[in-house]
């Protein structure tokens, strides 16, 4: 069938083992697909070019009579590629040698040690001995943007860097400079590194050459947990990890989706994702049930969970529906905007709004999902979808009626804010001034301290994971809110994010269908997203 | 009354106390007179230990009084019995260093993995045991402490049969 024209699919053996792949894939992906990960230092799989320099996947294919770059070389029919072969073995071992020959090895002090690709292959090689006498040449460290340290002698010269900035980025004002040995990293003389996406040269470093500033002599490699989450930035949400260590968060990788993100994230967002976690927090549910004089006023006094909780759902059952107002952050998770929902439902409360900080756009430019979006939430398409309002300006207290927060930082209310409420609940990871009028302030997790979901920009669901303890007593918002509604006979108190979602799921239109292991860790569209994937944000409930 | 009392009748010359008690002081007079003694005069004497001795650590310094650590983390690491605590930081020529390095001696099982493990020979165990102390607190050595130390580092193997065959 394959005259001319051009085949969908290739088969070929590597290895011993037959495969078939879309032709036009290179054997290093083909490689992939039997389980054999050929080593690489200058292919990237996000990045488009693929110089073929540093030799390092060289692999040998019968019928040709010299080692092929792997990275390069297309699959093609009958074609028989051995990757391990003595031949393909010393080739790799001899470009080990030589990238040791001015190599620090001072893995004891280097960032990347335990995650390095120079380490790990040194390992698999063998090469253990050097046989050059000759003292190696020192370069020493040099700061290569405001944020990012590059040490010259631990860089390989595979040029991911430098790649990433001109054909990803569309950035060129990274260069190698000099030859030889003498080669480095450096901007283009009398220019600056200055670009909302130039932390990610850190990640595709093979080795530890380039540092985040932020991260240098933090952790270890192995001392380090990853979680898989999202970024709670701006609506891209980009799926990440958060590599945590004693209870802290030390740094942010973004983790790939095809869909979202590619293999990127934008700097802003590392950076947001560490701050969300800082601060002083609203560590115990307070209540201002009278303290014994009286049954009205009085201090706010700090009570075990079991006693805020019963107190808070007499106080609801008592009220009945006096309607009211409510304030949604809209970085607050999907589970916890829709048991809010319910419990508004109950009082009557059907106006929530929610107040979304603005900043400056970036785009990533070969990567049209991604982007540094203008709102600065996470989830605000959720809270959309949970009848919320978007609106400017600060928050006005209801005067009468009930007044539900969950999680604003409440900047600009006034200082009676919520003075003239009937019942003020506040829930909220901190405890801002005009939170201190509440009848009752429950403590809650951050997105990074629980297991959730956010909506994106193009109402993609994506599941994020617990990376921290909370502190103190606070607890995921869904935890509180489902025990809370089953203290007034609404459902069951739910333990596992799964029964949030699986409720979520059965009451909500927009999140019908969709189940906590089927969204798994790239995401899910909700019910009736995909004919507004143009990047609508709002209620895509009607059509489900 | 539970059951008969069988009463043994044992004859003068082996219940009486005296001829033991003779016994037991010629023993005496025997040791204090003889010139083999074997009592050790601590504190005055003290032992002589074997060089592979594992005792309380000691951390080597640079001839400038540094420390040698680098807080590359690998003995917290390598440490059974989790008694190291290291904070790692940045000196003000860039160097990596031990912010905090405390070894928690009464947990330590003197392995000798740590020293083992250093990549700088920076940690040892000694040739060493007057550790006693007047509070728990005392016996976790903190950086100050470890550099301090006087006593023999530990040789962990025979220099001469390194594979101790
Ligand atoms: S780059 Fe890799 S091999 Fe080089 S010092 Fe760092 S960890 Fe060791
Ligand atoms: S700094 Fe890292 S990514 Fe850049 S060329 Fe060197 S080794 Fe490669
Ligand atoms: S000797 Fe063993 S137990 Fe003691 S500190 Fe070293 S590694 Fe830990
Ligand atoms: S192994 Fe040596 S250099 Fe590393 S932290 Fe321990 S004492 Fe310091
Ligand atoms: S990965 Fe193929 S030559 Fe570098």
């Amino acid at each position: 069938m394959a005259e001319n024209g051009a085949k969908a699919t290739v088969t070929l053996t590597i290895d011993g083992v037959e495969v078939t792949v879309p032709s036009g894939t290179r054997v290093i992906e083909a490689a992939e697909h039997v389980g054999v990960v050929v080593p690489r230092y200058c292919y990237h799989p996000g990045i488009p070019t693929r110089p073929a320099q540093c030799r390092m996947c060289l692999v040998e294919v019968e019928g040709r009579p010299k080692l092929e770059p792997s990275c390069t070389l297309q699959a093609a029919d009958d074609m028989v590629v051995n990757t391990a072969s003595d031949t393909a073995r010393t080739a790799r071992q001899s470009v080990i040698e030589f990238l040791l020959v001015n190599h620090p090895l001072d893995c004891p002090i280097c960032d990347a040690a335990g995650q390095c690709m120079l380490q790990d292959y040194a390992y698999v090689t063998n090469q253990l001995e050097s046989r050059v006498d000759e003292p190696k040449r020192i370069m020493g460290r040099d700061r290569i943007s405001d944020d990012i340290l590059y040490f010259a002698d631990r860089c390989v010269i595979c040029t991911r860097c430098v790649r990433f900035m001109r054909d990803v980025a569309e950035d060129d004002s990274l260069i190698v400079a000099q030859r030889g040995d003498k080669a480095y990293i450096d901007t283009f003389p009398g220019r600056e590194l200055d670009n909302p996406f130039q932390g990610n040269i850190v990640d595709v470093c093979p080795v530890g050459a380039l540092v985040h500033e932020d991260f240098v002599f933090k952790a270890r490699s192995w001392d380090m947990d990853a979680t898989a989450s999202v970024c709670p930035g701006c609506p891209t949400g980009c799926n990440v990890t958060i590599d945590t260590k004693e209870n802290q968060i030390v740094r942010v990788k973004p983790r790939h989706n095809a869909a979202v993100n590619s293999w990127w994230m934008c700097d802003y967002g590392r950076k947001h994702l560490v701050m969300t976690n800082r601060g002083v927090r609203a560590e115990v549910p307070l209540i201002r049930d009278g303290g014994g004089d009286g049954d009205d006023g009085g201090e706010l006094r700090p009570v075990d969970w079991a006693t805020a909780l019963d107190w808070v759902a007499e106080k609801v059952a008592a009220l009945g529906a006096p309607g009211g107002s409510a304030v949604v952050s809209p970085d607050a998770s999907n589970e916890n905007l829709f048991y809010l929902r319910t419990l508004l439902d109950r009082l009557g409360v059907a106006d929530a709004a929610f107040r979304v900080p603005q900043g400056e756009t970036a785009e990533l430019p070969t990567v049209p999902t991604l982007k540094l979006r203008a709102d600065r939430a996470a989830n605000a398409a959720g809270a959309g979808f949970f009848g919320g309002r978007r609106a400017d300006g600060p928050p006005d207290g209801p005067a009468g009626g009930a007044l539900v927060v969950l999680d604003d930082e409440l900047e600009g209310a006034g200082e009676d804010f919520g003075g003239s409420a009937d019942f003020f609940l506040y829930l909220g990871t901190r405890l801002p001034g005009p939170a201190r009028n509440a009848d009752a302030v429950l403590p809650i997790a951050t997105f990074a301290e629980m297991d959730g979901t956010f909506t994106n920009f193009e109402n993609r669901v994506q599941r994020f994971h617990q990376a921290l303890r909370p502190p103190g007593l606070a607890r995921p918002g869904w935890m509180v809110l489902s025990r809370v509604l089953a203290r007034l006979g609404d459902g069951e108190a739910v333990n596992d994010v799964r029964g949030a979602f699986e409720r979520m799921a059965a009451q909500a239109p927009a999140f019908a269908g969709l189940t906590w292991d089927g969204i798994g860790l790239k995401g899910a569209p909700a019910a009736g997203s995909a004919a507004e994937a143009a990047g609508v944000a709002g209620p895509a409930e009607a059509g489900a | 009354m539970p059951g008969d009392v069988k009463v043994v009748e044992r004859p003068r010359a082996e219940s009486s106390y005296v001829r033991a008690a003779a016994k037991g002081m010629s023993i005496t007079m025997r040791h204090l007179l003889s010139p083999n003694k074997k009592t050790q005069q601590y504190p005055d004497e003290k032992w002589e230990l074997a060089p592979r001795t594992r005792g309380t650590h000691r951390m080597a310094v640079h001839e400038d009084g540094r420390a040698k650590c680098v807080a590359c983390g690998l003995c917290p690491t390598v440490c059974p019995v989790n008694c190291i605590k290291l904070v790692p930081a940045e000196d003000e020529s860039g160097e990596r260093y031990a912010a905090i390095y405390e070894i928690d001696e009464f947990r330590c099982i003197f392995c000798g993995y740590c020293q083992e493990v250093c990549p700088v020979e920076a940690i040892h165990l000694g040739v060493h045991y007057e550790n006693a102390e007047y509070s728990r607190e005392r016996w976790v050595y903190d950086l100050e402490r470890l550099v301090e130390q006087e006593h023999d580092v530990t040789a962990l193997w025979d220099p001469q049969d390194p594979a101790s065959q």
